[in-house]
């Protein structure tokens, strides 16, 4: 609910913005971040946020770019479902932020940028695909009842996400291997941060896609492939989440998984529910 | 009365705000101690008044979207509201619902204080804690059922 009239809003909206991209290189302040998330669920729209991105000089340095990168992925994820269709049609500022940089950049931003850039589209992508969807990959169950019904379209959808799962797992390497020594690194933490969200939101998903898919029909063999990457896709998230359990600035934020040391049976259903 | 207090009432006056939206900023105040139970109930209460639910909520919504510097309002309002979805009117809860987003981008709440203790813990973890209360239907019904249950049995008590 909202009670400040549509212009203050706006410009609140902007300062928020522009204090969430600042140049100084730290994690976009979650109280900014905050404020965009909460417009666009009272307002039901994104556009202006995209609008005011694109009259803020964010491009001009690569710390700037990398938090907007953040701020927008967060904005995709919690904000209003409206916003993933906002963001389908700004992909082209997306591409224009990989553009921005050349190289590696002043401060080893620039392969961080690209390879963010390319994991958001490949999202943004999916949601394309897959309208059912929120931003979150919460697991709401008519999804899973609607596509046991139609084994096909469940064995695509569990298979588009596995590999949305490994770019997740791919993008997550090159921010580990961009830390440097001497610094807090913060800022690229902090990308982290809607990362291990995501991957566990689609875990869950997928975990509890194939359980009831299994459940449904007997032809557990069809299913042998995407068992097989489950179980290499847990072990990957497993390593994830424990590297990132050594990051105390991280475990301050958000709670990393827990997940057990072997993957969950997905026959049996007997085994316990995921926390 | 304290310094503070004197301000608040001050405040209060200025603003124009009615006795519930008033009782809410007490509830929600940052003094450092919780808000009474009795004040808790009252607020609830309150909430099955079509238009002073309208008051207690917009009062919470602008604690909720506090700054950090005021963690306690946004804590309390935590508090507050948790109450109120276990005894309030159902339209508390409804619009709990509905606006879940507000309580939920809380779950990332930050705030260092002066002293550099992580202050955000507390109003992370509530966030949290209310999140999943709102999600599970069933859970809520049964909460909303006990305390019900256990009203009654207390008020059974002062007939004898």
């Amino acid at each position: 609910m909202s009670y400040l009239s549509a212009e203050k809003a706006e410009s609140e909206l902007a300062q928020s913005i522009k204090k969430a991209t600042s140049i100084e290189e730290t994690a976009p302040k979650q109280k900014h971040v905050r404020k965009c998330i909460v417009y666009t669920w009272d307002h039901r729209t994104s556009a202006i946020i995209w609008n005011i991105l694109k009259v803020q000089p964010v491009l001009s340095d690569e710390v700037q770019t990398f938090k907007s990168l953040i701020t927008v992925h967060k904005i995709i994820k919690d904000g209003h479902p409206n916003v993933i269709k906002d963001a389908l049609r700004e992909t082209g500022w997306l591409e224009t932020c990989a553009r921005s940089v050349s190289g590696e950049g002043v401060r080893g931003y620039g392969t961080l940028i690209r390879q963010y850039v390319d994991l958001l589209l490949h999202k943004l992508q999916y949601h394309r695909g897959h309208p059912e969807f929120n931003g979150t990959f919460d697991y709401e169950e008519y999804i899973s009842l609607k596509n046991i019904d139609d084994p096909n379209e469940g064995f695509e959808t569990i298979n588009d996400l596995m590999v949305l799962q490994d770019r997740i797992d791919r993008f997550q390497k090159v921010v580990f291997a961009s830390f440097r020594m001497h610094s807090n690194n913060e800022c690229r933490i902090a990308s982290l941060v809607p990362l291990v969200e995501e991957s566990y939101g689609i875990y869950k998903f997928i975990t509890s896609m194939l359980r009831a898919m299994h459940k449904r029909t007997d032809a557990a063999d069809a299913l042998q492939p995407l068992r097989q990457k489950f179980n290499t896709q847990h072990y990957n998230l497993l390593k994830f989440y424990y590297e990132c359990s050594n990051l105390r600035y991280l475990t301050s934020l958000i709670k990393v998984p827990n997940l057990s040391p072997d993957p969950p049976s997905l026959i049996d259903a007997a085994t316990p529910t995921l926390p | 009365m304290s310094g503070k207090g004197v301000v608040r009432s001050i405040k209060n006056y200025a603003k124009g705000f009615s006795d519930i939206q008033i009782k809410v900023r007490e509830a929600t105040s940052n003094d450092a101690w919780g808000p009474s139970g009795t004040l808790m109930n009252e607020i609830a209460q309150a909430t099955y008044n079509q238009q002073d639910f309208i008051e207690v909520m917009d009062m919470i919504d602008r604690r909720l979207n506090d700054k950090g510097k005021n963690w306690r309002h946004v804590f309390k309002a935590l508090l507050l509201l948790d109450y109120c979805i276990h005894v309030g009117s159902e339209n508390v809860v409804l619009y709990a619902k509905e606006n879940l987003y507000v309580v939920k981008t809380l779950k990332e709440f930050q705030h260092i204080d002066d002293g550099g203790k992580d202050v955000g813990a507390n109003v992370r973890q509530k966030a949290k804690d209310i999140t999943s209360l709102l999600l599970d239907d069933a859970r809520l019904n049964e909460e909303r059922h006990k305390r019900t249950q256990m009203k009654d049995r207390m008020t059974a008590v002062g007939d004898y």
